[in-house]
């Protein structure tokens, strides 16, 4: 059997890839791990490895093309494997009802279906996987499968790929603006992720256990003319995991990320979650002069305590079930998370090796449920502007933490938010960090 | 079963349970009868109608000449004439020399007879590998039986049902079959005292789950409560249904289970092949809860061989515990 190609979900909310470029023309010999082609996303350009040796053949996909994530855009037969007539249903030739999801745009909203269901369902394009219960949920929220990326083998379509597109989607409706630039990656031991735009850009270090998509919100809120750039801290998000013995050790790798993205620029504006914020505050303390202003929500380092029993449950979880309850202790109500934000958020844990990886982490990082890093001395250091902003309600880290603290900075203290403000009220935390700091 | 001698319980082997349903039936209704080969001074091939000739006397405990299409025969014939005969298979395989009996006399003479007729005939099989019995006698062939229509087919896979199933099939005006496995019969377990009667065609919910389901019968159960509860350990949840009839075979609790799992497998000793896992397969495919499904429904069978008489290879034919558990877990991961 020749191994199938298939477009990659490479984002978290990707549904279609642009295939850029083939590295390897059909027909051609390919070796497995070589670079076979390039997609992109409306956030990412990424090169796509060849999943096996041998030829490629059964191109169905040409460059400019979208294609649907999971979909087959081409076969690698092993040496000597006997070539199937027509392996895929659609072939080279310009057939008008090529059956692969060629061009078809992703349907923002709102096509929903008819109560009956047509006998060829029309959201189901020829030759998508996807099981009876994800098109059953498809079906009765009104969505076409297209949209929705697979996370089965083969890139099947499952019920919970469903509940997370449906999550995701409520979390950040039409995220991509036709204006906004596109993501790309940087090289380096972290991953980064920037988006070009217009004057300084804003560094984003997110907290424990999120990663880098997790500021959508905000970047929302914050318009889609700043330049940005995320980094994704060790084992979180899509940078790799790496063995880390301290916080000092975390920091310095923190600092070495923000090095390479600083590069180009004279000096950047630097935001902080939770975890993110110690991280920033520690390295503003090192990087003084390329820092332009720095914002804190809810960080970490200010003070020992911390929910512990939150950061144990969140990262034994291995159920949406059992991880709900802790989420919701990250918002100032419980209400603030729902039943399907809860599962798409375990999808995204799914990975057994990810889980032990922050579980351990959070061993080093918070040794008895203490935070032994103490970042109170670099924040009086501090001569740039900068802000802190913390709910009144977070139920992780104390906000009267941020009292004790001698230093020239702005507290914000957010009613009605828990310990994620920038995802409760991503608009508020917008204004403050636009009115008060130089961004 | 230590937890049921603890709580003070009463406890019996599954042998134990069937003598005692045998007994009691005997007791209560002097038409009961048991034949077969050797049952009487030997007390079966299994030792499980051991005793019940000095109880009973040789008139209702009769050893039959080795011929099963014989002794089925007059068990068949008994059975139409008001008596309610236990005919005792040596093993299961030789039920394939009294097929005419069975499947064309036993099954089908209530239908032909416009109901005029009933044969309330009980054959008792003891079935499955493990034992070194090898090909010809460690078959698990109950399948074959659950595409007769006008039969009815038990798995009880604790002595508990293997004593109220037995109670029910005498209950039942029609001929019933109990595939006993032989490895269950010294399987100790908690057994209520008297006479009561196990619903046939009634599965049970061994465990409850919300990852998966797992549909088993006989000593598969067992199997698969194990490999169940090594994956709770790993946060996997797997409800295992004891299937207990094949025919008729409860679709209501397994269609129930699939809607709330949305992950099917199927574990049976039979061949893979056209088996148990290929009913229920099809009966789920065909159901309201095929929308439910959310990944590839799993059979687990024999080999497609014959029973090996190689221990290794024996176990290795047939679904144990590791391999049970590692597929359920491949089935929760979505890796299938």
């Amino acid at each position: 059997m020749p191994v199938e190609v298939i477009l990659p979900k490479v984002d978290m909310d990707m549904s279609h890839g642009k295939l850029a470029t083939w590295h390897v023309a059909e027909g051609e010999t390919v070796a497995k791990g070589a670079p076979l082609f390039d997609i992109e996303t409306d956030k990412a350009a990424m090169e796509v490895e060849s999943p096996a040796s041998g030829r490629l053949l059964s191109v169905t996909a040409q460059p400019g093309d979208m294609v649907a994530v999971g979909t087959v855009v081409a076969l690698i037969y092993a040496e000597g494997e006997t070539v199937a007539e027509t392996p895929i249903q659609t072939t080279a030739a310009p057939e008008p009802e090529a059956p692969v999801a060629k061009t078809v745009e992703p349907v923002p909203t709102a096509t929903a279906h008819p109560a009956a269901i047509p006998q060829a369902d029309p959201a189901v394009a020829p030759g998508l996987r996807a099981t009876p219960a994800a098109r059953a949920a498809a079906r009765a929220s009104g969505i076409t499968l297209e949209e929705v990326p697979g996370t089965g083998p083969r890139g099947r379509i499952q019920r919970d790929d469903v509940a997370a597109f449906l999550a995701h989607r409520v979390e950040a409706p039409a995220l991509a603006s036709p204006g906004a630039g596109a993501w790309s990656a940087q090289p380096g031991p972290l991953h980064v992720s920037s988006r070009k735009g217009t004057g300084v850009p804003l560094v984003l270090i997110h907290g424990f256990t999120a990663d880098s998509q997790s500021w959508a919100p905000l970047e929302k809120a914050l318009g889609a003319d700043r330049p940005l750039i995320r980094i994704d801290l060790p084992g979180h998000g899509r940078s790799p995991r790496r063995r880390l013995g301290s916080f000092a050790e975390l920091a310095r790798m923190v600092v070495e990320a923000l090095d390479d993205v600083t590069r180009g620029h004279d000096k950047v504006d630097l935001l902080g979650h939770s975890l993110g914020g110690a991280l920033a505050l520690a390295a503003a303390d090192i990087r003084a002069r390329r820092i332009r202003s720095l914002a804190l929500i809810a960080p970490a380092g200010l003070g020992p305590e911390i929910d512990a029993q939150a950061l144990t449950g969140i990262t034994r979880a291995t159920r949406a079930e059992s991880l709900a309850p802790w989420l919701r202790r990250l918002t100032a109500t419980p209400d603030g998370i729902s039943d399907d934000y809860a599962r798409a958020a375990m999808r995204l844990r799914a990975d057994p090796a990810l889980r032990a990886f922050q579980a351990e982490l959070a061993e080093i990082l918070f040794p008895d449920g203490v935070q032994p890093f103490d970042l109170r001395p670099a924040l009086s250091r501090l001569e740039i502007p900068t802000a802190i902003l913390w709910g009144r309600s977070d139920h992780i880290l104390p906000w009267r933490q941020a009292l004790s603290i001698t230093g020239d900075f702005a507290l914000h203290l957010l009613a009605d938010a828990g310990h994620v403000p920038q995802l409760e009220c991503p608009d508020r935390v917008a204004r403050i960090l636009v009115r008060h700091l130089l961004m | 079963m230590n937890a049921m001698t603890e709580t003070g319980l009463r406890v019996l082997s599954y042998s134990e349970a069937i003598r005692e349903a045998m007994a009691i039936a005997m007791e209560n209704d002097p038409t009961v009868i048991l034949m077969g080969e050797d049952i009487g001074v030997y007390g079966g091939a299994f030792q499980v109608t051991l005793d019940l000739v000095d109880r009973f006397g040789p008139d209702r405990v009769m050893d039959t000449p080795i011929s099963e299409l014989g002794g089925a025969g007059v068990a068949v014939g008994a059975a139409l004439t008001g008596l309610k005969p236990i005919y005792e298979f040596q093993f299961s395989d030789f039920a394939m020399l009294a097929m005419e009996q069975i499947v064309n006399q036993a099954a089908k003479l209530r239908y032909m007879l416009g109901g005029e007729a009933s044969v309330p005939v009980v054959f008792r099989l003891p079935a499955g590998s493990g034992t070194g019995a090898a090909a010809q006698h460690s078959q698990s062939i109950e399948a074959w039986f659950g595409h007769v229509p006008g039969l009815k087919v038990l798995q009880p896979a604790t002595p508990e049902d293997a004593k109220g199933m037995l109670l029910s099939a005498l209950a039942d005006p029609d001929p019933v079959m109990i595939f006993e496995h032989k490895l269950l019969y010294k399987m100790k377990g908690h057994v209520p005292e008297g006479s009561y009667l196990t619903p046939i065609g009634k599965a049970l919910v061994r465990r409850s789950g919300t990852d998966l389901t797992i549909v088993a019968g006989s000593i598969m159960v067992h199997r698969a409560l194990e490999a169940a509860e090594r994956l709770a350990a790993e946060g996997i949840s797997a409800e295992v249904i004891d299937l207990r009839s094949i025919r008729p075979i409860d679709a209501e609790t397994i269609l129930a289970s699939v809607r709330k799992t949305g992950r099917l497998m199927v574990v049976y000793e039979g061949v893979k092949a056209f088996g148990v896992g290929a009913e229920i397969s099809a009966m789920v495919a065909e159901s309201d809860a095929f929308d439910h499904l959310d990944a590839p429904i799993l059979r687990l069978g024999a080999a497609d061989a014959p029973v090996p008489y190689n221990p290794d290879l024996e176990r290795a034919a047939v679904p144990q515990v590791e391999t049970i558990e590692a597929a359920a877990r491949r089935l929760a991961r979505r890796e299938v």
